[in-house]
């Protein structure tokens, strides 16, 4: 029995010094902070980014509000992608950050369902008695679900839908009710929809600009009691150049002027 | 400056929570009692595989129930696309589902307290009441469960205080609507996300309040404060 107990001990100890021998110090990774409908574009960004200037990346994806409460309880994130602007300039304006967000991009709304078979339908899928559940971002956490709101409102649909409506914590979540079905039909980033690993992909709708309030998208670099990681700076100047910006633009992200 | 907060405060996910909680431990019970009398007494093979499935939840991760339950439930999936047909209700997103879902998280917290409870009392009680040829019910009402009141009692407070920490599974088949899914611990999640920390604080120390308290009490009446203060 004790024998036994030694061996399993040896066992454990040889795999820690295995495990911690093996590992050497790394060229120091950038840990990019995304929220979750910059997900899809950021795979990309990132491997060209990766390949441009040799650093490694490792990406966390969650809702920006969530984001923003672990960046003020300093979570060792180096680069902060958000929805919004908002988020970011809370951070700005209460000091966690030093540098000021910028936009690196203008996100768009669209109207997705797998309950249809023709794109032109959608807007009566909404609308169809039929439907029961229409999935949005919540709009107190997300900017997609503020910009859902406008464009119900300005529409006058919030009436007619209001009792349908159900709330996704984050655009991840909204994807996650419409493909699976829960939810006939839903509002998400465009950036979703055209990316290449969603499959397959229902039918979807631009929702027309003018409905709503461009969702203006932040980035800002987050130091560390003032120091910054090198790599963070490339990476801002990287989302900011034309080839970043041509990314942005296939996925579906307008780029502001 | 506390008091303002409180004020402004919408009740509606703590009534919610404990709507669902009390709902969810009255029908776990019903249920619950059954299920670990058959675990208990039962020689059937089967129940090792029973037991295994009620104890799963306490293992998994909240958020692979809720995936499993919104993919079943979900009305293009057979078992949603039924229910909606021929029973007219929809699991997802609704009440009645987070009172199934929460039936399934919960389980292992009521049955396993009664299950060890009838499991460790003396065979000849029941005996005894056999050979007065009192019928098995009549045995499990008036024999087996008065003799185990500290486990029942345990089990519903575990269920009933489980059911108010639900998160994971709410999250995944609720859709945050207020007054029918949106949950205190959805709207702590909300408020911490919309960087309303004062929102979420006054929650959060409701909850941490009452289930002290709900933990205590059953603590007390366990240890025996209460002993004479409660007969049924």
């Amino acid at each position: 029995m004790r024998q036994w107990l030694y061996t399993l001990l040896f066992g454990m100890g040889s795999l820690l010094l295995l495990v911690v021998g093996c590992s050497e110090p790394p060229p120091q990774p950038l840990t990019i902070a995304a929220s979750a409908n910059v997900h899809y574009a950021l795979d990309s960004l990132v491997s060209v980014f990766e390949e441009q200037y040799g650093v490694s990346c490792e990406i966390v994806v969650s809702s920006s509000g969530k984001l923003t409460a672990q960046i003020a309880k300093g979570a060792p994130y180096d680069i902060f992608l958000s929805a919004d602007m908002r988020y970011p300039y809370s951070l700005y304006e209460e000091g966690y950050v030093k540098h000021e967000p910028v936009v690196y991009g203008l996100g768009s709304l669209v109207l997705w369902s797998f309950h249809t078979t023709d794109a032109e339908d959608l807007w009566q899928v909404l609308t169809a008695e039929a439907t029961r559940s229409i999935a949005i971002a919540n709009p107190k956490t997300a900017p997609y679900g503020r910009a859902t709101l406008q464009t119900l409102e300005a529409l006058g649909l919030e009436e007619q839908v209001g009792e349908k409506l159900i709330y996704g914590e984050s655009i991840s979540q909204v994807n996650h009710f419409i493909t699976s079905g829960a939810a006939e039909i839903g509002f998400t980033a465009k950036s979703v929809v055209l990316a290449p690993g969603v499959d397959p992909k229902g039918y979807w709708l631009e929702v027309s600009p003018e409905h709503y309030t461009p969702i203006a998208q932040g980035m800002v670099i987050v130091d560390h009691d003032g120091y910054e990681v090198p790599a963070a700076l490339d990476f801002y100047r990287f989302m900011l150049s034309p080839t970043a910006q041509s990314i942005l633009r296939y996925y579906g992200y307008q780029i502001p002027e | 400056m506390q008091g303002m907060i409180l004020l402004a405060m919408d009740f509606g996910p703590l009534w919610l929570t404990f709507k669902l909680a009390l709902i969810t431990t009255l029908l776990l019970l019903l249920l619950g009692i059954p299920l670990a009398y058959w675990l208990a007494y039962s020689t059937a093979r089967l129940r090792f595989v029973v037991e295994t499935l009620v104890s799963m939840p306490l293992v998994l991760p909240p958020t692979v129930i809720g995936f499993y339950l919104l993919l079943a439930f979900s009305p293009s999936s057979g078992l949603g696309q039924w229910l909606d047909q021929w029973l007219g209700v929809r699991l997802v997103f609704s009440f009645e589902g987070l009172v199934v879902g929460s039936i399934i998280y919960s389980l292992p917290f009521m049955v396993q307290p009664i299950r060890s409870g009838l499991a460790s009392l003396p065979a000849n009680l029941m005996e005894a009441s056999d050979l007065m040829g009192k019928t098995r019910l009549i045995t499990l009402r008036y024999v087996l469960l008065p003799n185990i009141k500290p486990a029942l009692l345990t089990a519903i407070v575990l269920t009933f205080a489980h059911t108010v920490g639900e998160f994971g599974v709410v999250l995944m088949i609720g859709g945050s609507i207020p007054e029918v899914t949106k949950v205190a611990s959805i709207a702590i999640y909300e408020e911490v996300e919309s960087l309303n920390y004062a929102g979420a604080n006054a929650y959060s120390a409701i909850l941490f309040v009452i289930t002290f308290l709900i933990l205590l009490l059953l603590n007390l009446t366990n240890g025996g404060y209460f002993k004479g203060l409660w007969k049924w």
